[in-house]
């Protein structure tokens, strides 16, 4: 009987994913077309992906709680809880993924589809959809991959004593692993496991179709080995995607704006512009308000408490952000070594891809507490109080090294043919190739893959942190960690410091991408774009 | 000696190729687009392997690429990230020699291209014929023996081309240049005529050595003059699409 329903949890699982992503998908082309034909909409949507692209999933967690949980209540709203976290785990790449299409779609294509006077759906189905499709195609992956990640903390979480969970395998895992029952765990993983791999094998051969379907040539950029240009490259590319957007808004004004204007001259009716206005003015407003009503509603007792644990939320940030980069300098080395080496030697390169794409879609905190199990006597013995950050370390990095690999497998990938063979001419030794010419070349998609593996680090790191009762009534629990103190504040029906925690967590996060990840990203745009060193009239 | 390539799909590309590159004599290739000219170059240089037959430098066998063969891309290829002079210094990392000598050999070499006082200048900030001589001058910084060339002024405007052909054959047969033969594949006829001492001529399917033409013409060579348009219409000759030749 289990085993059916492990088979049905395991569908409603992938169901719950592959729907929020079609509903990412489908939002996605709705709010990119406002956003191309609206400044006012535009600013405000790309405000709005720049700061939750680089806020974590895991600080939504307090929001949903409150939201969903205590405000809608029942199973409906533990549901509407789980999926929100799952929207918010595949969404952001795949808004800009389509926001970028519409907003560099080639204008003679639009003129082409203007010419013949086609209104907004025949311009969706004809030249919006198909044009975005490889793009979106290519953060289908990561976002899915993402989505998978979350699910045993996005389908079952608890708040003080109480414990809501959602139908699926995430929750069946959880469940299965606190009652030992071996037999269930390993076909669950199995079940789990086989699906992952098809719903992966699916997206890789979907992506295939749609980029030798719909991908236009156009000022046709000289990459050679490769076809994926880094600027269009999903999720890896979060940070070339999300950081360009101001500018791509500056860069291409022409898209829609041109006919708007067209349109506004011919109907001066066209309150399109002001409705945004307005739509704007009122989200500012209401910001503005709820900001001040929970400000003032908040007592000023519970002020004083949060500002008296603001010093060990910052100190816990910091011993978290020491992890992350733990985690980020192991994850560069491995990827590295193995993206180049799988660049290499292409016969090792066809059988491992399809491997490590399936490993890193198949969530770790699913199969983790087996990991653990298994190891934790060695490793507790060889290690001792260490033990624990090791376990956290691990998990942080089997969960997302993937984002740095992918990164500078592409972009060693997309290095020009012309690199290689001078390479080889010149006698350049390994570590010669590595520090004159490969880092230099895929320097723009390790900076990407590392924003995406800071972002993503946080996510092993707010599982790995607290977990009680991982397995077999073990408990795995780190001194000090912002991830932390937020779940245990969670636990104790504390939102109130959660929330404050995640708020400043929000806002370093924040700091942290415009101050570093951007400044990097420009560096590269301005000197570290390999195409750039070829010279082709 | 006797070189033929074949793709994995069985398709020759060309077979039975021999030539000879002698000291201090510039070479050309030219045959119709699609003829195999780049993919011989790449053998001549070991960066494919042939089908059959075997390429020689100074008698001994070529297996895969060596410094001593400096190939030089249809594509003006430079590293943005690095100086002019940082570019040419790339070339003798290998050999770890001390950065004082580098240094002055990487000058020396950007001085004979025409260089001299853009040593610090970003590819980006350079015209396309300037990075093209970043890149002839990285090549010889290489100390080759030989030189292949791969369309080399192709990508350049007309004006620029013409200029740089002007200089290239003193530039590569200078006293302080290392090179003993330079090979060059091109489309350009007059560019041929202009600059090579000998000529192969690649035609057919799979392609064979048509024609091979010794250059006998005192430099500078001036287009105008009458033998160099006799030169041209010999390659236009040769050149004809082997089918439509034998109708004729």
């Amino acid at each position: 009987m289990n085993d059916v329903i492990i088979i049905l949890a395991t569908l409603a699982t992938t169901g719950r994913v592959l729907g929020l992503t079609l509903l990412s998908i489908v939002t996605g082309w709705l709010l990119a077309y406002q956003a191309i034909g609206s400044k006012v909409f535009e600013n405000i949507y790309i405000s709005v992906i720049e700061v939750f692209e680089s806020v974590p999933v895991i600080s939504f967690f307090p929001v949903v709680l409150l939201i969903f949980v205590t405000g809608v209540g029942g199973p409906i709203g533990t549901e509407l809880a789980t999926d929100f976290l799952v929207f918010t785990a595949v969404v952001w790449n795949i808004w800009v993924a389509a926001y970028q299409a519409f907003k560099t779609l080639p204008r003679e294509m639009l003129e082409v589809v203007e010419n013949y006077k086609f209104g907004f759906w025949g311009k969706m189905r004809n030249v919006y959809i198909p044009f975005s499709l490889p793009r979106i195609a290519a953060n289908l992956f990561p976002s899915i991959a993402d989505a998978f990640f979350y699910i045993t903390v996005s389908e079952v979480f608890s708040v003080g004593t109480k414990q809501y969970s959602a139908f699926g395998i995430g929750t069946l895992i959880t469940q299965f692993i606190q009652e030992e029952n071996w037999g269930d765990i390993a076909f669950s993983l199995t079940v789990l496991a086989i699906v992952v791999a098809l719903v992966m094998v699916g997206l890789r051969e979907y992506s295939k179709y749609v980029v030798a379907r719909y991908t236009v040539d156009t000022d046709a950029p000289i990459i050679r080995r490769g076809r994926i240009n880094f600027r269009q490259s999903s999720r890896l590319s979060s940070v070339v995607s999300r950081n360009p957007l101001s500018k791509l808004s500056r860069y291409y004004p022409h898209v829609r704006r041109r006919r708007s204007e067209k349109e506004e001259e011919e109907n001066p009716k066209n309150i399109s512009k002001y409705v945004w206005i307005a739509f704007g003015s009122v989200l500012l407003i209401l910001l503005l308000y709820g900001t001040v009503k929970v400000v003032t509603s908040t007592p000023l007792s519970l002020w004083h408490s949060l500002m008296m644990d603001t010093p060990e939320v910052l100190l816990d940030l910091g011993y978290d952000y020491v992890r992350v980069g733990i985690i980020v300098l192991i994850s560069l080395l491995f990827s590295v070594t193995l993206g180049y080496a799988l660049a290499v030697y292409h016969k090792l390169e066809a059988v491992m891809i399809p491997i490590i794409q399936v490993f890193s879609a198949f969530p770790s905190p699913a199969y983790f507490p087996l990991l653990f199990l298994a190891t934790s006597p060695f490793i507790y013995a060889a290690f001792g109080p260490f033990a624990n950050e090791l376990y956290v370390l691990g998990l942080g990095f089997i969960s997302t090294f993937y984002y740095v690999f992918y990164s500078f497998w592409m972009g060693v990938k997309a290095m020009p043919s012309e690199y290689w063979e001078l390479m080889k001419n010149l006698n350049l030794n390994f570590f010669q190739k590595m520090r004159n010419i490969i880092l230099p070349a895929t320097f723009p998609y390790l900076i990407s893959g590392i924003s995406s593996t800071v972002n993503s680090a946080w996510g092993g790191l707010a599982i790995g942190e607290f977990w009680t009762d991982i397995i077999a009534g073990k408990n795995l629990y780190v001194s000090h960690g912002l991830m932390k103190l937020i779940a245990v504040a969670t636990n104790n029906g504390n939102i109130a410091l959660a929330a404050w925690a995640s708020l400043i967590f929000g806002i370093v996060v924040v700091v942290y991408s415009i101050l570093f990840t951007r400044k990097m990203m420009d560096l590269a745009r301005k000197k570290y774009v390999a195409e750039e060193g070829l010279f082709a009239a | 000696m006797d070189v033929a390539f074949t793709y994995d799909n069985g398709y020759k590309v060309f077979e039975d190729v021999s030539l000879t590159a002698d000291e201090n004599k510039f070479v050309a290739i030219i045959g119709p687009s699609g003829v195999g000219k780049s993919t011989l170059l790449r053998i001549l240089g070991g960066f494919l392997k042939p089908f059959a037959g075997e390429v020689k430098l100074l008698g001994r066998t070529i297996t895969r690429p060596t410094p001593k063969i400096a190939l030089v891309h249809q594509s003006i290829v430079t590293f943005p990230w690095m100086t002019a002079l940082e570019n040419v210094m790339l070339a003798m990392k290998p050999k770890r020699i001390p950065k004082e000598e580098a240094l002055k050999t990487a000058k020396k070499a950007l001085e004979l291209v025409g260089l001299s006082g853009f040593e610090n200048l970003y590819p980006k900030e350079m015209s396309g014929g300037m990075r093209q001589r970043v890149a002839i001058a990285r090549a010889l910084a290489a100390e080759p023996l030989v030189l292949l060339m791969d369309e080399p002024f192709s990508h350049l405007d007309e004006l620029t081309a013409e200029g740089l052909r002007h200089e290239i054959y003193n530039i590569l047969f200078a006293e302080e240049s290392p090179l003993k033969s330079v090979i060059m594949v091109s489309h350009n006829l007059t560019e041929v005529v202009e600059l090579a001492d000998v000529v192969y001529v690649l035609n057919g399917s799979p392609a064979k050595v048509v024609g091979k033409i010794e250059i006998d013409i005192p430099r500078p060579r001036n287009p105008q003059n009458q033998k160099f348009n006799e030169y041209l219409d010999t390659f236009y000759n040769l050149l004809t699409p082997i089918k439509v030749r034998k109708r004729e």
